[in-house]
């Protein structure tokens, strides 16, 4: 048992020691998102009639993504996934118009992207009650040099209709 | 008693390394970070370097430099098997890229003119794709690896595209740049890298070091 007890604690440190010593190209594999959701965290809509949320999003500083309605068809637009929650529906999703944008060693070829704040509007309803609006921002993202994996940042909202 | 001092100071002793380990490399990781970043700056606002002041800068952006080159093996767009060990002896270039990738579009051309240039004196080019795969539908990606094969035609690509459906950007560090390219000289090992948007004089500079090092074959 007590040589059991050695072997736990042995095994333990050598996994610790191994994984502080991960390289640190090794340690760093995710990137911060380059798009956050900010608000609102909790709205109050009219029971059993559709209302209009509007969700807010900002694009971090010198980053660009690319918008819902993308120029070029192998681009990835940006689009909101919602799954079915029970007692809240979401009929529709209005996004906005992106701006044109261009690199500047490629200034012939435009793209139509997101930067800074920018605002969906959901079309929803729900019925009397509290309820969770939970989903996912698909995006990817770029800078002036560089262009990253598509993310999905995190949405939520308290929805709570009277 | 005596033993479970013994123990206690083993334990303390370990938990003293991981604490100092975990400082050094977090101290590490800082200065990694803030030399990517300049390194980006530096690509954004500068000229190219020359290959001797690549070489003698000081400045490493890739730990892998200086290591040999992790070995793959992945299917080109004729699903033919492509291994980076079948190019011991030349001097080859693995460029990571993506279909939506813009700066890779503008980095592609100028691959396809340095293939054709340095071709003859031992470079070989690899394209690998990390576009998205749906690796558990048949039929999505089939329509996937159309979509790569589509842009490789567009941009004219001469040169073989792999498509990384194995996760080999890994042990290249989990590549997130695109676009993010390797060096790597005749005997297998990276003598640099580049990540994003890089002059094409240095990316020149580069391909010339990659050839100029490592012995014939």
């Amino acid at each position: 048992m007590r040589r059991l007890w050695w072997a736990v604690v042995i095994a333990a440190l050598a996994v610790g020691v191994a994984a502080a010593q991960m390289l640190p190209w090794q340690a760093r594999t995710k990137r911060p998102q380059d798009v956050t959701y900010l608000y609102p965290e909790q709205i109050t809509v009219p029971a059993g009639r559709e209302a209009v949320i509007e969700l807010h999003f900002r694009v971090n500083p010198g980053m660009h993504i690319n918008s819902h309605d993308p120029l070029q068809k192998e681009l990835i637009a940006t689009r909101l996934m919602v799954p079915d929650t029970s007692g809240l529906e979401l009929s529709k999703v209005e996004f906005p118009t992106g701006s044109e944008y261009a690199l500047a060693a490629m200034p012939s070829e435009k793209l139509s992207v997101y930067t800074g704040e920018f605002v969906l509007k959901a079309h929803v309803r729900a019925t009397a009650g509290q309820h969770l609006l939970q989903g996912l921002l698909r995006y990817q993202a770029c800078d002036t040099n560089s262009c990253y994996p598509p993310r999905n940042a995190p949405v939520a909202v308290d929805v709570i209709a009277k | 008693m005596k033993r479970s001092a013994i123990v206690l100071l083993v334990v303390l002793a370990a938990l003293g390394l991981m604490i100092w380990a975990g400082v050094v490399n977090y101290h590490k990781r800082q200065q990694d970070e803030a030399k990517l970043k300049q390194f980006q700056s530096m690509v954004a606002a500068t000229p190219a370097q020359p290959a001797s002041g690549a070489e003698d800068d000081g400045f490493n952006p890739n730990p892998l430099q200086g290591q040999m080159a992790p070995n793959f093996t992945l299917k080109d767009m004729n699903g033919k098997p492509v291994s980076l060990s079948e190019f011991k002896g030349k001097a080859v270039v693995v460029d990571f890229w993506a279909t939506w990738c813009a700066p890779c579009k503008i980095e592609i051309p100028w691959l396809e003119q340095l293939n054709n240039e340095y071709a003859p004196q031992g470079l070989e080019i690899l394209g690998v794709s990390e576009d998205d795969l749906n690796l558990d539908n048949k039929a999505e990606f089939a329509k996937e690896k159309q979509v790569i094969a589509d842009k490789a035609n567009e941009l004219k690509i001469n040169y073989p595209v792999l498509i990384d459906d194995a996760e080999v950007s890994t042990p290249y560090g989990g590549v997130e740049n695109l676009p993010t390219t390797f060096f790597i000289n005749r005997s297998g090992k990276i003598v640099a890298s580049s990540v994003g948007l890089t002059p094409r004089d240095e990316i020149v500079a580069n391909i010339k070091k990659a050839l100029g090092s490592g012995g014939q074959s």
